[in-house]
């Protein structure tokens, strides 16, 4: 009895103990029990926040693709902007922008004024280090009465509209910004959805936000899990842990039921890139060997199982414009004799796809004469040395629309001379100038046009070999209806998601 | 008294060494910190100068490491553990946290892995207790293939068929104790294999001692004699299940990323990457910190179990009492091992063909193909060499330093626990900035690591065999140390440790292949057997050939080393004429049986 009664004290002490050890399940009541109607929605997202939500980093896209958190504008379907929190806006000149906001509250009870838009727009371009979608870019935001917003900027910025879809730029409360120039987004936000509880990086719980200006969301709210591990992913979905589970690995697709499994184009191109300035493939001739050894075809369907689509170019279906306004690359040199010539290749092993790329490749090159070592790391271990022009191939899986939604940017930093990711190499006045010409250009249409015309001159000097584009598998549970589908991989969740 | 102060300096300094090493290892090892945690931060970034100066600033970077260090050290003073360079959140909760889910998890795997050894230790134990042993050994291969099992294969295969499949037990995360067990299973049976092995190895030799034949005369139930062997032979395991606990709390990464458990493991590893120094130099002295607290339990326990004896040098000798046969099993292990070989040389490993992936074992293909529709068995066949020279090789060096530094337990003790602690990307990283990045470093980053269970188990037997009445009546015979050495104590010490290595042998291998990612080791396409295990992971579900074959070569392998190991003897310690099995050996024999070793263990 004594030994019972001693054996149940130690279970009563334990118990609180051992909770403390185990991670929080997060969320709210089930089934709308706090009176509301809808159910929560559960989503397993890959990527756990790296600075506790943040907007100014890569957190800003768990907040967008939630949908706790909104600017300006936003991207539509086919990469230009859409109204969002601003109702409209218009050129004044070519340095100044004016945005007329619509009438929105804040996930705190205060409405979307022109002076909190402009205070936060403020705020971002004070953040150290800036948000990605203003590198280069001098702005300042100004409240022009209390539904106009002026932006001007330093140098013309046609994109600008744009620039401010980036989730970066997401407009929140004054009461989100705190001295040290941190934003807490939990409950300042203007999205369908309110953040009210981040346990670290393991899981985030939602509320519907009910005076979202777009309607009120079907779901009542959201459980978010970080779960990193794809297959980890794929398990919660399969169990049913989860209603929808993001980015599933291609080897895991297969495992999930064929009315779970949703692939949706990306912007997302893996190219093939080969050192132009030194080592055996400063020679155009080898480099044009090269492209005409490499069959994507065999990639696209052999190692990434028809998940992606043979490479095209730069730019991949799902920039829609893309395909109808193609200039075939002009110029290019006659394929020459590899005769044993030995390359290394390199590429990283966060993408899990991407190493048995490179080990198809190693043979279809092997196959045309060359010599192929590969060179395999974790990428932070790599991208020095790539960028530093170490190795004579790399193999690169790379958003080509980046922060802004701009076509051109990706092609200013990755192939321009003063580019600031050019892994290639690559030097070219030529690629430069028709670079330059597109970054000038303000009307969207011509800018594409000069942006396709800008893709030939890249992929005329054969330092790119556009491999495949991939496409993301979401796993979306069968009774759930009205997930987002993104291309450009920023909405996930929205108003009409339901289950 | 001063020898604890003196073990609790060496400790100290050598926590000291370990932080300050983890403190400098940016600059040591010329990486720059403010790139990697950008990438931690925001993979895509582009990593401009601005960027990287604003980063720069904002973690004081360019004051250097030792001011960087010495705030640090300044904090923890006042239990802060500064600001976590990645997230800007504070550190200690962050760590005590994880260090929480790690403990727990361990304390079940280790449950887990007291029931695995039992089992593996059962047939000896009833064979045993009941004077029937004979010179009869368990073969020992069922629980050698437990052992080489890698963990991530065990939680792969308990995730998808028992959580998915079955549906019996939540598949992944971590909120209530039924969430512990599939990955407490993981964890446990490959290291309950190892202990088990151990436990089985030193038993024989309990049950051949005098005490034993006395009790089972007097006619004591068979259990009772069982659990007084167990208790005999225990003391000798402790340190090893102690670096086995702390092993478990920050190294099991796999088992957390496949079950989503918050844990210390993958916290480590993400700060080790990013190089997040002060969540990656917290972690680290949390781990060091409970690898002292582990010793001392440990040596604690070993006292309440063998103390009196221990002290009174009263112990008799554990040796085993006869050496077991010369059997068929490694004969039989081998040559399935020098089949597959021999079947798969012939064949290309390198050659691939997407049109052919995932192709289940056909006889075009005997072992199937892998996810670039390359054969199986030729990858498997072609890998071995490598794998198992280099792998014996790193066991050889290992076995030569453990047992070295095991001589000097004083010396080895605290530095084994410390080095054991260490999480095994942050070893590899740590040693990668000591020597470079040459084609030795992942040989050198694991030997770094895989002496010292070698060196504690020697140290264990050590101290035992220090004890025994024979050991203390040749040094009362005027005998040199030299000779003790040779002649008393490492014939007694070596067999088991030996045994002990080549146990582990499969283990090295995994261990190799798990720091490619960093670019040491074999890189893909070579057959190397870690990386084929590695690269086949994703596809077990739908392709679980895949990752078979190469699993049951490696099992095979800790088979043949562990049933081969059995015939690992002292060279020149021959059997005594006319003996009988169950007879003890001849170093028993120079201390006479006392009455009071008998007496001593009986009374405990």
């Amino acid at each position: 009895m004594r030994l019972l009664r001693s054996r149940l004290l130690a279970a009563l002490v334990l118990t609180p103990l051992l909770a403390g050890c185990f991670a929080s399940k997060g969320g709210g009541s089930e089934e709308g029990g706090d009176g509301r109607s809808g159910s929560r929605l559960r989503v397993a997202l890959a990527f756990p926040p790296a600075e506790r939500l943040s907007p100014y980093g890569a957190d800003a896209t768990i907040l967008s693709r939630l949908g706790v958190a909104e600017g300006l504008t936003a991207m539509d379907a086919n990469g230009a902007a859409a109204p969002a929190l601003a109702q409209s806006w218009r050129r004044e000149d070519a340095r100044t922008w004016v945005f007329t906001l619509r009438e929105a509250r804040f996930q705190d009870g205060t409405d979307v004024t022109a002076s909190a838009v402009a205070g936060a727009l403020t705020h971002a371009t004070e953040a150290e280090p800036e948000p990605a979608a203003l590198s280069g870019v001098d702005l300042t935001a100004e409240a022009d009465g209390s539904r106009a917003v002026t932006v001007r900027t330093a140098e013309p910025d046609p994109v600008l509209p744009l620039r401010l879809s980036s989730p970066g730029l997401a407009v929140f409360s004054g009461k989100a910004y705190d001295a040290d120039g941190r934003v807490d987004p939990v409950g300042t936000a203007t999205g369908p959805f309110e953040l009210t509880e981040v346990d670290g990086t393991s899981s985030a719980a939602l509320d519907r936000f009910d005076d979202y200006w777009g309607g009120r969301a079907q779901a009542s709210g959201i459980d978010a899990r970080f779960i990193a591990d794809g297959t980890a992913r794929a398990n919660a979905l399969r169990t049913g842990e989860v209603d929808i589970a993001e980015a599933v690995p291609v080897a895991q697709a297969a495992t999930l039921d064929r009315e779970t499994r949703r692939d949706t184009a990306t912007t997302r191109t893996t190219s093939l890139l080969l050192n132009s300035a030194s080592g055996p493939f400063a020679d155009p001739e080898l480099r044009a060997a090269a492209r005409a050894a490499v069959d994507t075809s065999a990639l696209a369907e052999g190692v990434y199982e028809g998940y992606a689509d043979p490479g095209a170019g730069v730019y991949g279906p799902a920039v829609t414009w893309a395909e109808g306004k193609r200039v075939e690359p002009a110029g290019r040199a006659e394929a020459g004799r590899a005769k044993g010539t030995s390359i290394t290749l390199a590429t990283y092993d966060n993408r899990p796809e991407l190493p048995e790329a490179a080990q198809v490749l190693k043979q279809q090159l092997e196959k045309a004469g060359f010599r192929v070592k590969l060179r395999i790391r974790e990428y932070s271990r790599l991208e020095p040395d790539a960028l530093d022009g170490k190795f004579d191939a790399f193999v690169l899986a790379r958003n080509t629309l980046v922060d802004t939604g701009d076509p051109v940017a990706v092609l200013a930093s990755d192939y321009t001379c003063d580019g600031g990711y050019n892994i290639a190499q690559l030097c070219d006045k030529d690629i430069d100038r028709a670079v330059a010409e597109a970054e000038r250009t303000a009307d969207p249409g011509e800018r594409q046009d000069a942006a396709m015309a800008a893709e030939a001159a890249v992929l005329g000097s054969d330092a790119v070999v556009p491999l495949v584009h991939q496409r993301i598998i979401t796993g979306v549970g069968t009774s759930v209806r009205g997930v987002l589908l993104d291309p450009h991989e920023r909405t996930l969740v929205g108003t009409g998601t339901r289950r | 008294m001063r020898q604890h102060l003196t073990a609790l300096l060496w400790r100290a300094a050598l926590a000291a060494a370990l932080v300050c090493g983890i403190g400098l290892l940016p600059w040591l090892s010329r990486t720059d910190p403010a790139l990697t945690v950008l990438k931690a931060r925001s993979a895509e970034r582009d990593p401009s100068p601005e960027v990287l100066a604003d980063i720069r600033e904002q973690l004081g970077l360019d004051s250097g490491p030792l001011p960087l260090l010495g705030q640090w050290l300044g904090g923890l003073w006042r239990g802060d553990a500064g600001r976590s360079w990645i997230s800007g959140d504070e550190v200690m909760p962050e760590v005590l946290r994880a260090l929480g889910a790690s403990l727990l998890l361990m304390t079940v795997a280790l449950l887990v892995a007291a029931v695995t050894a039992a089992l593996v230790c059962a047939r000896t134990l009833r064979l045993g207790a009941r004077r029937r042993l004979d010179g009869r050994r368990s073969g020992g291969g069922g629980s050698a293939v437990l052992a080489a099992l890698p963990e991530f294969l065990v939680a792969s295969v308990l995730a998808t068929v028992v959580g998915v499949q079955l549906g019996w037990l939540p598949a992944l995360g971590w909120y209530g104790p039924q969430w512990t067990l599939l990955p407490a299973l993981a964890l446990g049976l490959p290291a309950g294999a190892v202990l088990g092995r151990l436990l089985d190895d030193l038993l024989p030799g309990a049950f051949g001692e005098p005490w034993a034949l006395a009790t089972a005369a007097q006619g004591l139930p068979a259990r009772r004699i069982a659990r007084r062997a167990v208790r005999r032979c225990v003391p000798a395991l402790l340190p090893n299940a102690g670096l086995f606990v702390v092993g478990l709390t920050g190294g099991a990464v796999a088992v957390e990323q496949i079950f989503d458990i918050p844990g210390l493991g993958r916290t480590t590893l993400r700060a080790a990457l990013a190089q997040d120094l002060p969540v990656l130099q917290a972690g680290t002295l949390v781990l060091v910190l409970l690898a002292a607290v582990a010793a001392g339990t440990c040596r604690l326990a070993a006292r309440l179990l063998a103390g009196p004896a221990l002290r009174d040098g009263a112990l008799p000798a554990l040796h085993r009492p006869v050496p077991p046969a010369r059997r068929f099993q490694p004969l039989g292990y081998g040559g399935a091992l020098l089949a597959v070989v021999a079947f798969g040389l012939p064949r290309d490993p390198l050659a691939l063909n997407t049109g052919e992936r995932l192709l289940p074992p056909s006889p075009a293909h005997p072992f199937g193909t892998d996810a670039l529709g390359r054969d199986l068995l030729a990858r498997v066949g072609h890998g071995a060499l490598d794998t198992l020279l280099l792998a014996l090789a790193i066991s050889a060096v290992a076995l030569c330093v453990g047992v070295l530094l095991g001589l000097a337990p004083r010396l080895s003790g605290p530095l084994a626990d410390t080095v054991n602690a260490v999480p095994p990307v942050l070893g590899a990283l740590l040693v990668t900035a000591a020597v470079g990045g040459g084609a030795a470093t992942p040989a050198i980053a694991v030997t770094a690591v895989a002496w010292t269970p070698l060196a504690a188990h020697t140290s264990a037997l050590l101290i035992q065999e220090r004890a025994t009445l024979h050991f203390a009546a040749t040094r009362g015979f005027g005998a040199s140390r030299w000779y003790l050495l040779r002649r008393e104590l490492l014939p007694a010490v070596l067999p088991p440790v030996t045994r002990h290595a080549l146990l582990r042998l499969p283990g090295i291998a995994l261990a190799l292949a798990s720091l490619g990612f960093l670019g040491l080791g074999a890189q893909p396409p070579s057959p190397e057997w870690g990386l084929l295990l590695a690269e086949n992971r994703p596809y077990a579900e739908r392709a679980p050939w895949a990752v078979l074959a190469p699993a049951a070569v490696l099992a095979l392998l800790g088979a043949l080393a562990v049933t081969a190991a059995g015939g690992v003897r002292w060279p020149g310690r021959r059997r005594g004429p006319g003996r009988r099995p169950g007879d003890r050996g001849p170093e028993a024999a120079s201390a006479r049986p006392s009455p009071l070793a008998g007496e001593l263990v009986e009374a405990r």
